[in-house]
């Protein structure tokens, strides 16, 4: 799943447009599971009666998928990642993808903070060593180097 | 410090030791590849001098990489505004199975998809070919859906009732009005949903029961069985 960009006024506007096409997926989608529920409740014990309704849910299953169809051109620039779908095989809930995404990158970027911090810390104790050591040296290099940028 | 600029310093008099080894007029005349470096070799040493002159004792000094705003020891959930985010799934507890997920989505759900072939792995490695379009079905078309009046057989009864929910008893009986008698699934989930049927079925606790009263009577370890060995042999 792609990172949110910075949410301003557009950003809130695009999230709405964004939203509001789910929702018009999602509610096509439901009508069709419920459609061909219904569909299988029809046939699961069938009447010579129910041929009229069947052939009816029938078709609605193909207007249905139409409709779904439709839906496809509005989110052609969304990307799923694959391994979402491996969760729903599984017959897990997605949104632990999600949180464990979440929980990966917080963990990296604690783990690279924390070498990064690290490594700053020893160039200064370096350079503090070095230079009562060497000052004359480390006074040059101090020169060649210019000021540091501030941690 | 001294010791220090010495060690730099002391890299003077290699090259010059390297030219008297390698390149110098020393060599015979027939090696044609001897007055070439001996050429090279004069420069070099000239432009090491003019760097170190400049550089001090830091000629192995590189540049700096350049430096970026977004960096690994920058927040990277508070710079892209994600904090709502995580706390939503990070901070609560978020359930396990799909059918949290999709509480009203019909069918067994929380069944690994390679058991039914329901897979959207399968769908995508081999997706299905079909047309491009999507055409209502006609009159002729339709007359191959007329079925047979009557239930179907247990094998072929592939539709599954909704996932059990907490609140069994109203929507149990809900369900009984809408859907018809649960069906049987020819996958291996058969023998699971046979024994939770049978538990749910009143009349089959009652069963049970008697069954176990029967079994315990005449199991050796009952003490039931001593009286009733007593009242064979008594007959």
């Amino acid at each position: 799943m792609r990172p949110w960009p910075e949410a301003g006024r557009g950003g809130a506007a695009a999230a709405m447009a964004m939203a509001e096409k789910f929702d018009s997926l999602e509610e096509h989608l439901e009508k069709f599971v419920e459609n061909i529920r219904q569909l299988g409740i029809i046939v699961s014990d069938f009447q010579p009666s129910s041929q009229t309704g069947l052939n009816q849910k029938l078709n609605f299953m193909v207007t249905g998928l139409q409709d779904i169809d439709k839906c496809r051109q509005q989110l052609h620039d969304i990307s799923v990642p694959l391994e979402v779908f491996e969760y729903i095989d599984q017959g897990r809930n997605p949104q632990l993808y999600t949180k464990e995404c979440l929980e990966r990158a917080l963990a990296k970027n604690e783990q690279v903070k924390g070498k990064i911090d690290t490594m700053k810390k020893f160039k200064s104790l370096l350079i503090q060593e070095l230079t009562k050591v060497f000052p004359e040296d480390m006074a040059k290099y101090k020169a060649i180097r210019g000021e540091d940028p501030p941690p | 410090m001294e010791n220090f600029s010495a060690l730099f310093g002391a890299a003077e008099p290699p090259p010059a030791a390297a030219a008297a080894l390698g390149f110098g007029p020393a060599k015979p005349p027939g090696a044609g590849a001897a007055p070439p470096p001996a050429a090279a070799a004069a420069p070099p040493p000239g432009e090491d001098a003019a760097r170190k002159a400049a550089a001090g004792p830091f000629y192995l000094l590189r540049e700096l990489p350049g430096t970026t705003e977004l960096t690994g020891s920058t927040n990277l959930i508070t710079h892209y505004n994600l904090e709502h985010a995580y706390n939503k799934f990070c901070g609560k507890k978020v359930k396990e199975k799909l059918s949290n997920f999709l509480p009203d989505l019909p069918g067994m759900i929380d069944l690994p998809g390679s058991h039914d072939s329901s897979s959207l792995r399968s769908l995508i490695e081999k997706p299905p070919i079909c047309g491009s379009s999507f055409t209502p079905l006609t009159g002729a078309m339709l007359t191959g859906f007329r079925l047979h009046a009557g239930p179907l057989p247990e094998q072929c009864r592939l539709m599954h009732i909704q996932p059990p929910k907490k609140k069994n008893k109203h929507k149990h009986k809900q369900s009984r009005t809408q859907d018809p008698v649960p069906p049987e699934t020819p996958s291996d989930s058969d023998h699971k949903k046979k024994k939770k049927k049978k538990e749910e079925d009143p009349e089959r606790k009652r069963k049970k029961k008697e069954k176990k009263k029967k079994k315990n009577r005449h199991s050796p370890e009952h003490p039931g069985v001593g009286s009733s060995q007593a009242s064979s042999s008594l007959r």
